[in-house]
């Protein structure tokens, strides 16, 4: 069984300024902003000085985001909650976005990552300039001593580099596992159906009886719930057997359902979230490096 | 059928599309729901903290207020009993000095009237001891004689009162 591992589905390619390819990403890309501004619109309407259900969540939230920030970056940094909210939302929307399965998570794409994580940089690079003057800011790169210069420079690079890798790498591994997974899985159950069916009828209905009579005992003396799930495993199985021995169906991979799932929830949901947050934090930490608070820039 | 992209690799317009999408999206959430809903924390949270100073103010003018008008009551109370006690003593002073007055008066009229009494009885006796020196003297000529001297007279009515006066 082959497993093979692409980057994004190109649907088609506009054929101007040289072709332009309109990928899964994109697509998903799309769907994530549509979805965020849609909400952000309804969210943000009809404020009231007395909340309602809704608004108490949204200004909840809205104030963690502010409080989030305030203390990571100092007070005098806190217009920047917006911008860090965005890449937050975007980031978990565009890695959820792959769990409804025909979309790809848009950082599941080196492409969007890096970008963001460019997005970031050139902020702390044009804060640094305006803050020192295009000057100042390269003689930034020669402290503390001019041999450090190259060095410097490479962790200015490694810096994007690094956390467009990060979020990537994470999403996109998740994505390796659960397809290595999928695959794994199949060939198991072809696996098990193959050695049951070849083994001949009588095997089958050993089976089959087997996982019947011990989901019947189980429920019946209410076992724990991992001798129901074994016996509703085995009846399946049998089942299935008996339908390939008499040709109706073949290599059904059942063992596919349920353990994905699980996977999922990991790398998927709480990579996915933990993965935003550390994209946020390390932004916000960048940034606020590049814009200290005015007492501390004087010094 | 389209192709797959590689796995790891940056496609400039998809990079592009994300810029893109990422800055329509923060304009707008930015716009339309981060700065409203901060906006109306913050102004919950000043109203509400106008309101707590407005409160607090109040009750210390509230307090200021009490303890005003607690003083000016007890004030007034001590200046009510200054005055009743004033007005006590000024009353007794009155009646002591009447008093003082009735007494002085009193003793005033009764002293008079002894001097008065007193006068008049020695008036009494002056004229009764000229009476009977005269009604003496006459007496006497019928049974002398003869007239009397004048100091004859005088020494006789003296020897007689004062033998009388012993009486008296």
């Amino acid at each position: 069984m082959n497993v093979s591992v692409e980057g994004a589905f190109v649907y088609f390619v506009i054929p101007i300024f040289g072709g332009i390819p309109i990928t899964q990403t994109t697509v998903s890309s799309l769907v994530v902003t549509i979805v965020l501004c849609t909400a952000g619109i309804l969210l943000g309407r009809r404020l009231t000085k007395r909340p309602g259900g809704v608004q108490v969540l949204v200004e909840k939230a809205v104030g963690m985001l502010y409080n989030l920030v305030s203390e990571t970056m100092g007070p005098h940094n806190t217009y920047w909650a917006p911008y860090i909210g965005t890449v937050f939302l975007s980031s978990i929307c565009g890695t959820l976005i792959g769990m409804t399965g025909f979309l790809r998570s848009t950082t599941a794409d080196l492409s969007t990552t890096l970008t963001w994580a460019v997005m970031t940089s050139v902020i702390i690079w044009y804060n640094s300039i305006k803050r020192n003057g295009f000057i100042g800011w390269l003689k930034g790169f020669t402290e503390p001593v001019a041999v450090m210069t190259p060095m410097n420079i490479v962790s200015e690079i490694a810096q994007p580099v690094s956390m467009a890798f990060r979020l990537f790498g994470n999403v996109m591994g998740g994505g390796v596992i659960t397809s290595v997974l999928y695959a794994a899985l199949s060939t198991a159950s072809a696996a098990v159906l193959n050695l049951i069916a070849g083994n001949g009828l009588l095997v089958c209905l050993i089976v089959t009886g087997m996982g019947i009579a011990g989901l019947a005992v189980s429920l019946k003396k209410k076992k724990k719930l991992i001798w129901k799930l074994l016996s509703l495993v085995l009846a399946v199985v049998g089942a299935l057997a008996l339908l390939q021995y008499f040709g109706v169906a073949s290599n059904i991979p059942i063992l596919q359902i349920g353990l994905p799932a699980v996977l999922s929830l990991y790398f998927d949901l709480f990579s996915g979230l933990i993965q935003a947050f550390v994209f946020c934090l390390l932004s916000m930490v960048y940034i606020s490096s590049a814009c200290p608070a005015p007492e501390e820039a004087e010094q | 059928m389209g192709e797959f992209e590689s796995l790891v690799g940056v496609n400039f317009w998809t990079a592009l599309f994300t810029l893109i999408n990422m800055i329509l999206t923060f304009a707008i959430l930015a716009k339309f729901l981060f700065k409203p809903v901060k906006k109306m924390i913050d102004d919950r949270q000043r109203e509400i903290d106008d309101q707590y100073a407005q409160a607090d103010a109040a009750q210390r003018e509230a307090q200021r207020l009490q303890a005003e008008y607690t003083d000016k009551l007890s004030t007034a109370r001590q200046t009510g009993e200054q005055i009743v006690k004033e007005a006590t003593v000024r009353a007794q002073d009155r009646t002591d000095q009447i008093l003082r007055q009735a007494n002085q008066e009193a003793e005033a009229i009764l002293e008079k009237a002894q001097a008065d009494i007193a006068l008049e009885k020695k008036k009494a006796v002056n004229d009764a001891k000229n009476e009977i020196s005269g009604l003496a003297m006459a007496i006497a000529g019928k049974v002398v004689g003869r007239e009397l001297t004048a100091q004859d007279q005088t020494d006789l009515v003296d020897r007689f009162i004062e033998g009388l006066g012993d009486a008296l």
